[in-house]
């Protein structure tokens, strides 16, 4: 299967490079600079492994959200810092920066469909990478409520 | 603790207003300020504290033993991201609710975690921006050259945002600049012929700006429930999106005309 040659898999490093990089910018020391690098490549990865399965974009954009979201989550728990720090920095792979500009192209050539299209891709990439953070996080967040036994559900109203 | 006669509760108050207005300036999630604030309170025996916070504001009130009322609100500026800080104040936090020392001393100890605090200086940061638009550059498809250019680009930006930071500048006007500054940037090193393509330096260079954090936060917000918060924060976010836009489209509209 030619489809996963080392180089089909080279955006990866660049991307943990780049984050490492973004890292710094966000005032990061020491060992957790490399953990939440990873997490962009672990992203990345994801998406390329999926490409041949799922051809749609948005699809594989949740799927290496989940991924990544999982992975900053597990880091968090195992370092005891807040999964917020390491998934800011792993985001970055996956934030449709290339959307916008391409958005903003078409907007200034006047190509007003494709302007439309354009940017409702990169709307959609934005949730769908939002609907992964926030399920995974949900996810966790009830889970430690369970794991810490306090739980004794009030009387519930519904809305 | 709340046991003893003579319990501050005006220094109770200097220390989680202090605490909650550090973590918002780092950047932190309102649900995590919200509750920390409240842990502490609770630490220290006072079971009627209030916390509200919105991305610009945070109030805390709680009664004391006596049936008297204190509160303290405290208006947040614009900050940055500083995700070391908030992960110190973070264990402060989770030190001080398991065993809480006298409040002088907690106050004292938050007063040597801002003071031990290290940033990165300017040169390191430029280095960090250099690094960061160049492997972005190569992640969209650019080739060795386009990295060369896009990290330059990246320079330029983080040059840029430093000095409207120092200007006061708001974030909006901050980011339309600094990718204007990327986009003339990149437009001048493709016409110097050491550029091959311009779209993968620009968007290589744009990721530093990109408002992948504020949107991030916002969907966080959002989930734990603070809609306000939420939803400012996706506005922030879909305007400094827009400001990119704006600020590198300026530039790529009047390049053919001159």
């Amino acid at each position: 299967m030619e489809l996963f040659t080392p180089s089909y898999f080279l955006p990866c490093l660049y991307a943990f490079v780049g984050c490492v990089a973004f890292a710094v910018t966000f005032n990061i020391h020491g060992r957790e600079i490399p953990i939440s690098a990873l997490g962009g490549a672990v992203g990345w990865l994801v998406y390329l492994l999926a490409a041949p399965w799922i051809p749609g974009e948005i699809v594989r954009y949740f799927l290496a959200s989940l991924a990544l979201s999982v992975y900053c989550e597990v880091m968090a728990r195992l370092r005891k810092c807040p999964a917020t720090s390491y998934l800011l920095i792993s985001i970055f792979p996956l934030v449709p920066g290339a959307g916008i500009y391409y958005t903003m192209e078409h907007a200034i050539h006047g190509e007003t469909a494709l302007f439309i299209s354009r940017g409702m891709h990169t709307l959609g990439l934005a949730g769908a990478l939002a609907l992964g953070i926030l399920l995974v996080s949900s996810v966790m967040r009830m889970w430690t409520v369970f794991r810490r036994r306090t739980h004794h559900f009030p009387p519930f109203r519904r809305s | 603790m709340s046991s003893t006669l003579n319990f501050d509760y005006d220094q109770l108050l200097d220390l989680t207003a202090e605490l909650g207005f550090r973590l918002m300036e780092t950047g932190a999630e309102i649900y995590r300020v919200e509750e920390s604030v409240q842990y502490i309170l609770q630490a220290y025996g006072v079971t009627t504290g209030e916390v509200f916070a919105i991305p610009n504001c945070l109030i805390i009130s709680f009664t004391d033993t006596t049936g008297h009322a204190h509160t303290r609100i405290r208006r947040i500026p614009a900050h940055g991201t500083d995700i070391s800080l908030l992960e110190s104040l973070n264990e402060f936090c989770r030190e001080i609710t398991q065993d809480p020392p006298p409040l002088a001393a907690a106050l004292d100890r938050l007063d040597q975690i801002q003071k031990r605090h290290f940033v990165y200086p300017l040169p390191v940061m430029l280095l960090a921006d250099f690094a960061g638009g160049g492997a972005y550059s190569m992640f969209f498809g650019g080739s060795l050259r386009d990295a060369l250019c896009g990290g330059l680009c990246g320079v330029a930006i983080g040059l840029c945002l430093w000095l409207m930071g120092g200007l006061r500048a708001n974030s909006f006007v901050r980011t339309l600049a600094s990718g204007a500054v990327s986009a003339l940037c990149a437009l001048l090193l493709v016409q110097s012929g050491l550029g091959e393509n311009l779209d993968f330096i620009i968007i290589g260079a744009l990721m530093i700006l990109v408002p992948g954090i504020a949107f991030t936060n916002a969907m966080r917000d959002i989930m734990s429930g603070d809609l306000t918060s939420g939803v400012s924060k996706t506005v922030e976010a879909l305007l400094i999106a827009t400001a990119i836009a704006l600020g590198t489209g300026f530039v790529l509209t009047l390049a053919p005309a001159l």
